[in-house]
This record gives C-alpha cells, sequence and structure tokens, in this order.
C-alpha cells in the first residue's frame, strides 16, 4: 500500500468519524453569527456525544429487538457509506468496494431501520417523521440516481473511484452536464442531511420535524449513535461533492487540500442558505426535488447533442 | 439413461404419485409430502441441468408429436418452479388439514406443479399450449375448490376472462412461430418478425401480470389458499417471461429496437404502478399481489434492456442485463413465495389479513415473523439480501444504456433507471409499513395478542426459503456467470464471488455482509449499557390505545398527498349533527384502481352490450340454427371461389 493510499484510508475514518460532528457543529457556530447570536461553540456535538456516551438508554414497552438494533445498524451503514467514498481518487480497499449504488442503498437500508423502530414503539411522533422520510426518500432517490447518470457519463461507470478520476480536471465543467448534476446534488444533499429548506435540525416541533422525529424515543448511546450518523452524512455530502464535482487535478496532498476547500465552502454555503432561506412547505419538496430530476434529464439530453465537450 | 433424465423422470413420477394418491383418498397431509420430495428431485434435475450446460431429453420441433426435454434455461425455470413448490407442499401439508376439500386441494396443487414443470420442458407445439392452458385454468379449480362465495367466482371470471382474452396473443405467436417451423429450427425474420414479437407481448405479459394488462392478478391471488398464492406469484407468472425469452431471444430474428424499448415501458410502467397501488392496499394478501406485478415488471425492465442492448451490439451488457433478469426471476421466486406462506401462517393464526388489525407478530410467532421479515427486507431491495443484488444488476444495466446509447436510447434508459429508482424506494417505503403493521407495536386485536408459534414443518419451509434469500444476497457472484451464458449473445461475466460488470464496477456482497454484520454486532455490544426500567411510549400523557394507534392509510398519507393528481383518492367525511352537537362522523377514503376504472370497466361495459345484442342469435329454435349453419357454409364456399382462402 503506498503512502497515499494510507493516508487516505486515515483521512476517510478520522474525518467520518472524527471530523463529522466537528462539521456539524461549524455550520451552528457560523449560522448564529451571521444572525447576530453567539451561538454554540463549533465543539459543541462533540460533548453533547460525551454526555450520551455516559448515559443510560431506556427502553419503551412492548418492544422487540428491532428497537435496539436500529441504533447500531444505522451507524453501521452510515459507517460503510463513509469508507466506500474514495478521498479525491486514492483509497484502500477496505472490502466493500467503491460503489455509488452501494452507498444508496446503505442509506436507504439506515431509513429502513429507523422506520421499523419508530413502528415498534409506536409513538406517533417518530412515525410521523418516519413516513415524511419515506415519502420524500421516494423523490429524492430518483433526482439521487439521475445525478449519478450525469455524473457517470465521462467515467461510464458508478465507480467512485473512477468517477472521481473523471472529474478531476477543471475541464469537467466545460460538459453544461455537469453544471446541471452540480446544480441537482446541492438540492439533494439539503434533503439527504436534513437542512433548512427542506428540514430544519434545530427544530422538535412535532408538525414539523422530518429527521428527528423517529429518534425521540432513544436515549443514551444509542442516541449517540443515531446522531453520530446525522453528523456522518455530512461527511458523506461533502466528500462526495468534492469527488465527483470540485476540481481536484495532482497529487494526493492537492486533493486533500481539495476535500478541505470543498468543505469550508460547504459549511459557509450551507450556514449562509439555512439564514436566508426559510423552510418550505413539506407538500412543496416533491415538487421542487422532481424539477431537479427534470433538470437532469435536460442535462443528459444536452450531454448527447454534443454539448461543449 | 442420463442422471438429469432419471431425476427428472423421478421427480415427476413422484409428484404425479402424491397427486393421484390425493386424488384417490389418501390424507392430503402424506400426499403433499410426496410431492415435495417430488418437487425436491425435479429441481435437483434442473439444476443439474443449469450446471451440466448440456440439455437432455428431446430438442424443439415446430411439429404436434409429444416432445419433453430441457435445456439450461428450462432447467433454471424448472429449479425455480422447485424451489417454490417443495416449501409450499410442505407448508400446504400443516394448513389444509384433512377432509374431502383438503385432499381435492392436494390434488390440484400436485397437477399445478406438474403443469408448471411441464411447460418448461415442453418440446413442441402441442404440449406447449396444452401446459400453458392447463396452467391458467388449474389455479381456478383451485380457487373454486377453496372458497364458494360470490366474491371468489367474481375474481376468477375475471381472472378466466383477461388471460384467456389476452392469451390469445400466445396462440398466435406461437402458432405463427410453428406454421414457419421457427420452433428450434431457423429465427423466424422478415415481415412476420414484428407482429409476432407484438402478439407475443402482448399475450405473454397478460399471463405474467404486466401492466396495463395486470387486472386479473390482485383479484386472483388473494383468493387461493396462501401456498397456491405462493405458487402463483412465485412461480405461475415467471413462465410467460420464459416464454417470452424463447420467442424474442431465441426463435424470431430482432425485428427491431422497439420490441426492447416497448418491453422496457411496459416494465417501467409495472414497475411503478404496481408499487404505488401496493403501497395503497390494506389487505396484506393483496398488498402482496401488487407487488407480484412491480417484481415482473423490474425483471421485463431487465430482459428490455437486453434486447436493446443486444441490437446495440453491446454482447456483454446484454448478457449482464438478462443475468439480471433471470436473477431477479429467482430471488422474486423465492421472497415472495416466503411472504405468500408467512401471510399464510399469519392467517391460519389469527384469521383476517387486514394491515391495521393485525400487530406484534414478531413476539408471539418468533420464526414466522423473523422469516417474513427477512423476505420484506429482500423484497425492498436492501442490502445485503437478494433483491438488493439483483436490482444492483439491473440498475448497472439501465445505467449503461443511459451513458452509452444514443440520445434517444439513453433518454428511455434514464427514465427507466428513475423508474426503478423510485420502486425501490417506494418499496422499501411499501414494505416499512407492512412489517410495522404486521409483526412489530401492540397487538391490535385479541387473536394477535394470543398467537402462537406455527408447527414444525411450516416453520422449515419458510425458514429454507428465507435461507435462500440470504444466500442469494451473499453470493449472487457464484450463480450470475451461469445466467449471463444462458443469454443472447453467450458472453462470459467476470466469476466470482462479487457480483462484476464489465466496466462500471461491483458489488463485493460478501465484504458488505460481513462489515455491516460486524460493525452492527460491535455497537450493539458497546451499547448494552444499564438501561431504565421499560416503560410505554410517551404519548402526551395519554396512555396508549390501539385504537389512537397509526393505520395503514395513515402512514402511506405524506404519499398520497403528494401524489394526489396521479392517485386520485376518494374521501368521504360525514357528520350528523343532532340539535347542534356533533353526534357521529363517519370517515371513509379509498384510492380506486384507476386502470379498472378508466380502463376495464368501460370495455367490459361494451362486451356486455354486445355480448345482450349477439344474444338474440340463440333463438333455441332447430331451423334457425340450420340457417346459420347454412350461411356459414354458403359464405366459406363464396370465400373459396374468390380466392381468399388460397
Amino acid at each position: 500500500m503506498s503512502a497515499a493510499t494510507a493516508a487516505a484510508g486515515a483521512l476517510q475514518v478520522l474525518g467520518g468519524v472524527l471530523l463529522a460532528p466537528g462539521i456539524a457543529g461549524t455550520i451552528q457556530t457560523l449560522k448564529a453569527r451571521l444572525q447576530g447570536r453567539r451561538g454554540p461553540s463549533p465543539v459543541q456535538p462533540y460533548r453533547e456525544l460525551r454526555r450520551l456516551w455516559g448515559k443510560s438508554g431506556v427502553t419503551p414497552e412492548p418492544r422487540t429487538f428491532v428497537y435496539s438494533l436500529a441504533p447500531a445498524l444505522v451507524a453501521a451503514s452510515t459507517a460503510i457509506a463513509v469508507l466506500l467514498i474514495p478521498i479525491g481518487s486514492v483509497a484502500p480497499d477496505w472490502g466493500v468496494g467503491h460503489d455509488a449504488l452501494v452507498l444508496v442503498g446503505l442509506l436507504a437500508l439506515a431509513r429502513f431501520a429507523l422506520a421499523l423502530a419508530a413502528w415498534d414503539t409506536g409513538s406517533a411522533f417518530a412515525l410521523m417523521g418516519a413516513a415524511r422520510d419515506l415519502m420524500l426518500s421516494v423523490f429524492v432517490e430518483v433526482a439521487l440516481l439521475l445525478v449519478l447518470l450525469l455524473l457517470a457519463l465521462p467515467a461510464g461507470s458508478t465507480d467512485l473511484i473512477s468517477m472521481s478520476r473523471a472529474a478531476a480536471a477543471p475541464s469537467a465543467w466545460s460538459a453544461p452536464s455537469h453544471w446541471v448534476a452540480a446544480v441537482a446534488f446541492c438540492v439533494i444533499a439539503l434533503a439527504e442531511i436534513g437542512r433548512q429548506p427542506i428540514d430544519n435540525p434545530d427544530t422538535h416541533l412535532e408538525l414539523t420535524m422530518i429527521h428527528e422525529g423517529p429518534l425521540l424515543e432513544y436515549a443514551g448511546r444509542d442516541l449517540a449513535y443515531l446522531q453520530w450518523a446525522a453528523a456522518a452524512r455530512h461527511w458523506i455530502v461533502i466528500a462526495l461533492a468534492s469527488d465527483l464535482l470540485l476540481p481536484h487535478p495532482g497529487s494526493f496532498l492537492a486533493q486533500a487540500a481539495a476535500l478541505a476547500g470543498g468543505a469550508a465552502l460547504l459549511v459557509t454555503a450551507l450556514a449562509t442558505l439555512e439564514t436566508v432561506q426559510a423552510k418550505m412547505r413539506l407538500l412543496r419538496v416533491p415538487a421542487l426535488i422532481g424539477s431537479v430530476a427534470l433538470l437532469c434529464l435536460l442535462g443528459l439530453a444536452s450531454w448527447f447533442a454534443g454539448g461543449v465537450r | 439413461m442420463d442422471f438429469g433424465e432419471i431425476l427428472a423422470l423421478a421427480g415427476a413420477l413422484a409428484t404425479a404419485g402424491g397427486t393421484v394418491a390425493g386424488a384417490l383418498g389418501a390424507p392430503s397431509r402424506a400426499s403433499l409430502r410426496v410431492q415435495a420430495i417430488g418437487a425436491v428431485a425435479l429441481g435437483a434435475a434442473g439444476a443439474y441441468v443449469l450446471a451440466s450446460g448440456e440439455a437432455i431429453g428431446a430438442a424443439f420441433h415446430s411439429g404436434v408429436q409429444p416432445a419433453l426435454g430441457l435445456d439450461p434455461l428450462s432447467g433454471l425455470f424448472l429449479l425455480t418452479i422447485a424451489l417454490v413448490a417443495a416449501p409450499a407442499a410442505l407448508f400446504a401439508g400443516e394448513t389444509l388439514g384433512e377432509g374431502g376439500q383438503a385432499r381435492a386441494l392436494a390434488a390440484t396443487t400436485g397437477t399445478f406443479v406438474l403443469s408448471l414443470a411441464g411447460f418448461v420442458a415442453a418440446r413442441d407445439l402441442s404440449t406447449l399450449l396444452a401446459f400453458w392452458e392447463l396452467m391458467t385454468l388449474i389455479p381456478s379449480l383451485a380457487i373454486i375448490i377453496y372458497r364458494r362465495d360470490a366474491e371468489a367466482r367474481r375474481g376468477v371470471f375475471a381472472y378466466l376472462a383477461i388471460t384467456h382474452i389476452g392469451g390469445a396473443g400466445a396462440w398466435i405467436a406461437l402458432l405463427l412461430l410453428a406454421a414457419h417451423g421457427a420452433l428450434g429450427g431457423a429465427h423466424l425474420g422478415g415481415a412476420l418478425a414484428a407482429p409476432v414479437a407484438l402478439a407475443a407481448l402482448i399475450g405473454f405479459s397478460t399471463k405474467a401480470g404486466l401492466m396495463p394488462f395486470h387486472s386479473w392478478l390482485p383479484r386472483a391471488h388473494p383468493l387461493a389458499p396462501a401456498h397456491m398464492s405462493a405458487l402463483m406469484s412465485g412461480a405461475m407468472i415467471k413462465l410467460p417471461l420464459y416464454a417470452l425469452i424463447r420467442v424474442l431471444f431465441e426463435w424470431s430474428a430482432p425485428p427491431g429496437l422497439w420490441v426492447g424499448v416497448t418491453l422496457m415501458a411496459v416494465g417501467a410502467l409495472s414497475c411503478l404502478g404496481g408499487v404505488l397501488y401496493a403501497l395503497m392496499q390494506h389487505e396484506l394478501k393483496r398488498l402482496l399481489a401488487f407487488h407480484s406485478i412491480e417484481n415482473v415488471g423490474i425483471v421485463a425492465l431487465g430482459l428490455g434492456a437486453s434486447l436493446v442492448l443486444r441490437d446495440l451490439g453491446e454482447p456483454a451488457w446484454s448478457a449482464l442485463a438478462f443475468a439480471a433478469a433471470l436473477l431477479h426471476t429467482l430471488n422474486h421466486a423465492l421472497f415472495k413465495s416466503l411472504l405468500f406462506l408467512g401471510a399464510g401462517a399469519f392467517h391460519r393464526m389469527v384469521g383476517a389479513l387486514e394491515l391495521d388489525r393485525l400487530g406484534g407478530l414478531l413476539r408471539r410467532m418468533p420464526w414466522t415473523g423473523g422469516a417474513f421479515a427477512l423476505g420484506a427486507l429482500a423484497i425492498a431491495g436492501l442490502p445485503p439480501l437478494n433483491g438488493f443484488a439483483s436490482e444492483w444488476l439491473t440498475l448497472q444495466s439501465l445505467l449503461h444504456l443511459g451513458t452509452t446509447g444514443g440520445a434517444g436510447i439513453s433518454l428511455s434508459g434514464a427514465l427507466a433507471t428513475a423508474a426503478l429508482a423510485a420502486t425501490a424506494a417506494l418499496a422499501a417505503y411499501c414494505f416499512a409499513k407492512v412489517v410495522g403493521l404486521v409483526l412489530l407495536g401492540a397487538p391490535r386485536r385479541s387473536e394477535c395478542a394470543a398467537a402462537t408459534e406455527a408447527p414444525m414443518a411450516m416453520r422449515i419451509a419458510m425458514s429454507f426459503l428465507a435461507l435462500a434469500c440470504i444466500a442469494l444476497g451473499v453470493l449472487p457472484g457464484l450463480l450470475a456467470p451461469t445466467l449471463a451464458s444462458l443469454g443472447p449473445t453467450h458472453a462470459a461475466l467476470p466469476s466470482g464471488v462479487s457480483l462484476t460488470t464489465p466496466s462500471s464496477g461491483s458489488l463485493p456482497t460478501l465484504g458488505l455482509v460481513l462489515a455491516l454484520l460486524a460493525l452492527t454486532a460491535l455497537l450493539l455490544r458497546l451499547a448494552r449499557r444499564p438501561r431504565a426500567a421499560a416503560a410505554p411510549a410517551w404519548a402526551c400523557g395519554q396512555a396508549p390505545a390501539p385504537h389512537l394507534a397509526w393505520t395503514s392509510a395513515g402512514f402511506t398519507k405524506p404519499l398520497r398527498l403528494a401524489l394526489v393528481v396521479l392517485l386520485r383518492p376518494r374521501r368521504e367525511v360525514a357528520t350528523v349533527t343532532e340539535g347542534g352537537v356533533i353526534q357521529r362522523i363517519r370517515y371513509s377514503n379509498e384510492v380506486p384502481h384507476l386502470f379498472d376504472t378508466l380502463m376495464y370497466a368501460p370495455v367490459s361495459r361494451a362486451a356486455l352490450r354486445w355480448a345482450a345484442a349477439a344474444r338474440r342469435l340463440q333463438s333455441g329454435s332447430v331451423r334457425a340454427y340450420l340457417i346459420y349453419l347454412l350461411a356459414l357454409l354458403a359464405l366459406l364456399l363464396a370465400l373459396l371461389q374468390a380466392g381468399v382462402l388460397g
């Protein structure tokens, strides 16, 4: 294994597991500053995880093993999803491949496990969130697959390493399909990490929440797993965006730097967006994602119409 | 005599023996167990032929002299039939009980399995058509024996009417092919290839339950006893696809890209429509029947992609799409029959299968519930089970179509990709609902609270199918290259434990399973901390009550609202007010099946009108009938004279 591969592997684990909560925390801090508040420190998510790690879990009655299995399964599938995504176009072989469709499948598995846990407790709020999440996932998965199709065009492959190589040169931006994919990816990313205008991570108002709903019944280490998984989805989205959309030519160091730059850019963009944009009505979201999917089809047409390649 | 022939003969004889014994009055359980053993032997014969790659028995010919034989493709379908039939027969031995009705059903089951096996082994026109009709008729017999109410009679009538009107296409296609010697001879090409393809598409997709010819399927499947539903959904509706493969891939020359694109369009419509209407159902067996439409649609997507890729000159990818379709056929047979058998086990224990009136069965029936949950994960297309593996392969071939075809083809590939992505997400949505309402939460009826585990034979049947789902999810790479080699291009895929595509990444199933298991186990272990005493979930201070629990309609409401234009749900709220005080509120809602109300209802109304008009011909007078005969004779003579009859 070359040094670059080892470093990439270390960065995957460190970034996905350790940095991810910090990214979510930084967004919160930055957002508070933009809104003229002092806000929590960027390390607040770590403090919360430490607090939860020391607390005892709760068990509702009646329940089955599904309730206790779900947080571990969510965290495990999210962790494997983190390992699928290369740093730049370099990654060690963890034995789980680097396929983009597997990534989609693992995220779906986590969503399914949480929905089952919601049914297991029978809690009204948990099920409300789960039903909304599954409804949105129908539209999000369509748009996500179309974005992956657009990004797979230059490489002709859904292997993330090949896709990342094909998107490395700045010339990738000369194809209109790449622009379309970038716009569409940003919208899908908002849905996937549960951010405004699609979901509001700060609220626990039961009538509006989506992703927070199924977490309500959990406490202790179970809740820590779920909160880490929510933070790790930020990392997944940022790493995917900088691999597949942002230019990252040259050596591994340059690629890692591009990743850091991409992360900074996206954190700023998310904080700004959350400051200026209110949450959408739930039933408007399918229309938004649907129009993004149509945009992707236009992007595909432009690729085959010759485009500026 | 070849080893495969001995196995096949022994299997057929044992199944027939069990059937005849049942018909003659042997206990139905014994009769069904003998049938199960026969099915195992038949499956072994299929597996043997598939593995050896050598055909046994007769070869195809276009004549009418009866001939039977197996080649690897038939072997695969025979194996699929057997994988459903053996557990189904074992299961039925426990659920049917004893008595005249049970013996009749046992004999029907054996005959059905034999007719299914006969269809894949048929090697000439007459045998093919005979078994084709037999496998349509026997399920209706089983339904009529099992239930004698008006609903069953109506369902059976719709089933027979639709499959026979649509199935005429199958006759037209096969007769045209045989008339030109294309069964086992030279490809049928030229001007006839297009009409044959069209007739085959209509005829076989009607029987396979593809939309828009599907309307019989959600009526007929829920009526049958559980093991028959499993056989119908798992095995019967796959055989029209087998016939479609023979006609479109082997017996006729490619009539053009439109055939593959049409098949993809029909597949996309079926998988989306099937899963959407499944999501709106509130009865378990009817819901599962709609999912059969969805899964047959996924197989059709794969077959259509394979045809298009073949015509575009991409042999390796065409073989991959073909392997995806066959793998999904096998996978669907496994998990759908598992789910139907599970539904049968629940039905046996608690009666009606209204989703809102079940609940909590996983704790009462851990084996049945666990197997059912595995089947649900598999059909929802979630990693690491077998449904994900075959949907991954199908998606890869559709994405390849989307990235490399010309502008039009790539757009259809992208649309098919989008349809399959939506289908997978909707299926996950639907089975989150099913598992939640059936297995989890608090029991919503006293029967559910008092349910006990199913007997050993039923548990064995369901556990076997669940294990097969796991095995094909973990090691699909061992089977996929064999399936690809059966395709039109006979291209070789890289073999190994993982699924690998020619140029677009791979799916290391084994690594994924191990990683998921290890990480989940580790995290579970770490979370085993002292826990607070168990208490009911917080419901804003109210005591949890079954009638306040979430319902099937409630869970799917967000989607119903988002797709209100497409689904057009009907909703009625009637309030009864007395003296200014609301006394009662009656609420009802339903999602009408638009294919029935907009497409089938007008057609059947017109058909009934025409039938009423035609009834006037039946005067009952002998003289009138003699005049009809004379008129027909004169007409035929006139046509002969004019040279129209050749």
